[in-house]
């Protein structure tokens, strides 16, 4: 038993990553209808100022906070001058754009960090061998405990921004019908702006906190949680924050169930197969995902 | 009576191809002004052009103010409400959330104006909590416009309200923009294909044909007018 909750904590924790970074997608998706594939890459490009404005002697937090600032005019910037100019063509245009993006952003990080760097990334949260607490036989490092209640809180301050808030409301209508959001006064390229940016800086926070777990900022950092968190946008239906959060979770927990208990079978090599397989299966039963909405049309 | 809006050599179009070739209106304040056109006249570029959807030439005046080089959000602050053709609600948010983004562009509070709205359309007030997609097309009408108004515009651009909907209720909203514009003078400009009843609360008519205004005058002259009738009134 305690096995079993060793597996569902490590699976939490790593799917509470999964979800930030589905929510950046689904931030952006939402706005715009394109999935930003520089996501990851931005995200790594982030970790390294903050890595290095703590190499500079800036304490990590507010390294930390500075690279989500960093992140977000970043994010920005690149939908104001990149995105948006090309969007207007095709929709084809803009995923050129982002795959641009990514191969831009991993080499220049190569480029200006050497290549390829393995740079010691210090943890947010106390990730001594001794600090962790054993709950249920399993032992909850403070370090997962951490990025967990991030997590949570993210995923809670989001809510409360598109639902309670006037700039949310905004954010919303621009999704549901960019048009009228322009007819009601809405200034739309400050929202998409916004969207980039917002989900820049969260990216920032997600690549902080992966650096912090294997303790070093290599390019090809969220290599592997770019593709768990497509996956579980695509899976909790792509404009929907809280399937984006379900999803992101129920992939940490299933890929470390998989990989804990069938270590021959699956272990560490297969398990974002299993992950893979099981969106597979969702998709061929609900095309729009698990809370995806079935877009209302009236003729 | 003084003058709310006048455009100017207003051109118009969508890529190269130009809809609108120099369009002449005006509105005075406590109009309601009725362009009627056939299908492809340009009646609803000319609104786009208006409101700032599209880009334009020439001149928009509107309260003295040319805002012919405004984009849309901003022409919305100034005051001008666009109710666009296929009324363009927000389908996924609540009715009471179109209400709300409907206020954007006011700082104000305007919880009272919501209130104000159920009071004009009850049934909005019944379904406040609905999502908008599930209205029905008179429902979404009744809330596009009510949304549209949310920002206490000085004018209303309406376009084609009655596509789609059944003719008594199409009545129904008619009697609304004539009670509105009666009791709180605002002015509207008002675009129909269908116009026996849009006639009926015009104030003023202009004839669009092929992105030119052709002829203007009141609403009875048109009524009478025999080619008008065969044309634009089906009898």
């Amino acid at each position: 038993m305690s096995r079993f909750f060793q597996y569902l904590f490590d699976g939490l924790s790593s799917g509470a990553i999964y979800s930030l970074l589905a929510l950046c997608l689904v931030v952006v998706y939402r706005g715009t209808g394109y999935l930003n594939f520089a996501q990851g890459e931005m995200s790594m490009f982030c970790t390294f100022l903050v890595w290095k404005l703590n190499d500079w002697g800036m304490p990590l937090w507010l390294a930390a906070i500075c690279g989500m600032l960093i992140g977000y005019l970043g994010g920005a910037t690149v939908e104001t001058t990149l995105i948006r100019p090309v969007a207007k063509r095709s929709q084809f245009a803009v995923f050129v754009v982002a795959i641009g993006l990514f191969l831009g952003l991993n080499s220049l990080a190569g480029a200006i960090w050497g290549a390829p760097p393995q740079e010691t990334m210090p943890s947010l949260f106390p990730n001594e061998p001794e600090d962790f607490q054993r709950i249920f036989g399993a032992s909850w490092r403070y370090q997962s405990i951490g990025i967990l209640v991030v997590g949570l809180v993210v995923t809670g301050l989001l809510f409360a921004l598109f639902n309670k808030t006037r700039f949310g409301l905004a954010m919303r209508a621009v999704a549901s019908n960019a048009d009228s959001a322009r007819l009601v006064g809405v200034n739309t390229g400050r929202v998409l702006a916004a969207s980039w940016g917002l989900a820049a800086a969260i990216g920032a926070l997600a690549g902080t906190m992966v650096a912090g777990t294997t303790g070093e900022v290599v390019p090809g950092l969220m290599f592997s949680y770019f593709v768990y968190a497509s996956a579980a946008a695509t899976l909790g239906g792509f404009d929907s924050l809280g399937g984006a959060v379900i999803a992101g979770l129920t992939i940490g927990v299933v890929e470390n169930m998989a990989a804990g208990y069938a270590p021959k079978w699956i272990g560490q090599e297969m398990r974002l197969g299993v992950a893979l397989l099981i969106i597979l299966g969702v998709l061929l039963v609900r095309p729009t995902g698990l809370f995806g909405e079935q877009k209302v049309s009236r003729v | 009576m003084s003058e709310i809006l006048r455009t100017h050599d207003l051109r118009a179009g969508y890529g190269l191809i130009e809809v609108l070739h120099g369009v002449n209106i005006n509105v005075d304040a406590g109009e309601i002004v009725v362009v009627l056109g056939a299908n492809g006249a340009g009646k609803t570029t000319m609104m786009r052009a208006i409101s700032g959807m599209i880009p334009r030439t020439g001149v928009v005046d509107f309260l003295a103010d040319d805002i012919a080089h405004l984009s849309a959000h901003k022409v919305t602050a100034r005051g001008i409400a666009h109710v666009p053709q296929g009324r363009g609600t927000f389908p996924e948010l609540t009715v009471e959330e179109n209400l709300r983004i409907g206020a954007h562009s006011r700082r104000d509070s305007f919880a009272a104006d919501i209130d104000y709205w159920y009071g004009v359309f009850p049934r909005l007030q019944e379904r406040r909590l609905q999502r908008a997609g599930s209205l029905s097309g008179g429902e979404q009408q009744m809330l596009a416009i009510a949304r549209a108004l949310m920002s206490r515009p000085k004018l209303l651009l309406c376009d084609e309200p009655s596509l789609g909907l059944a003719p008594l209720v199409t009545r129904e909203l008619f009697e609304v923009l004539q009670r509105l514009n009666a009791e709180t003078g605002l002015s509207v400009l008002l675009v129909e294909q269908n116009a026996n009843l849009a006639l009926e609360i015009a104030s003023r008519v202009y004839l669009l044909e092929t992105g030119e205004i052709v002829s203007s005058g009141t609403p009875d002259e048109y009524m009478n007018n025999d080619a008008v009738r065969k044309s634009y009134l089906g009898h």
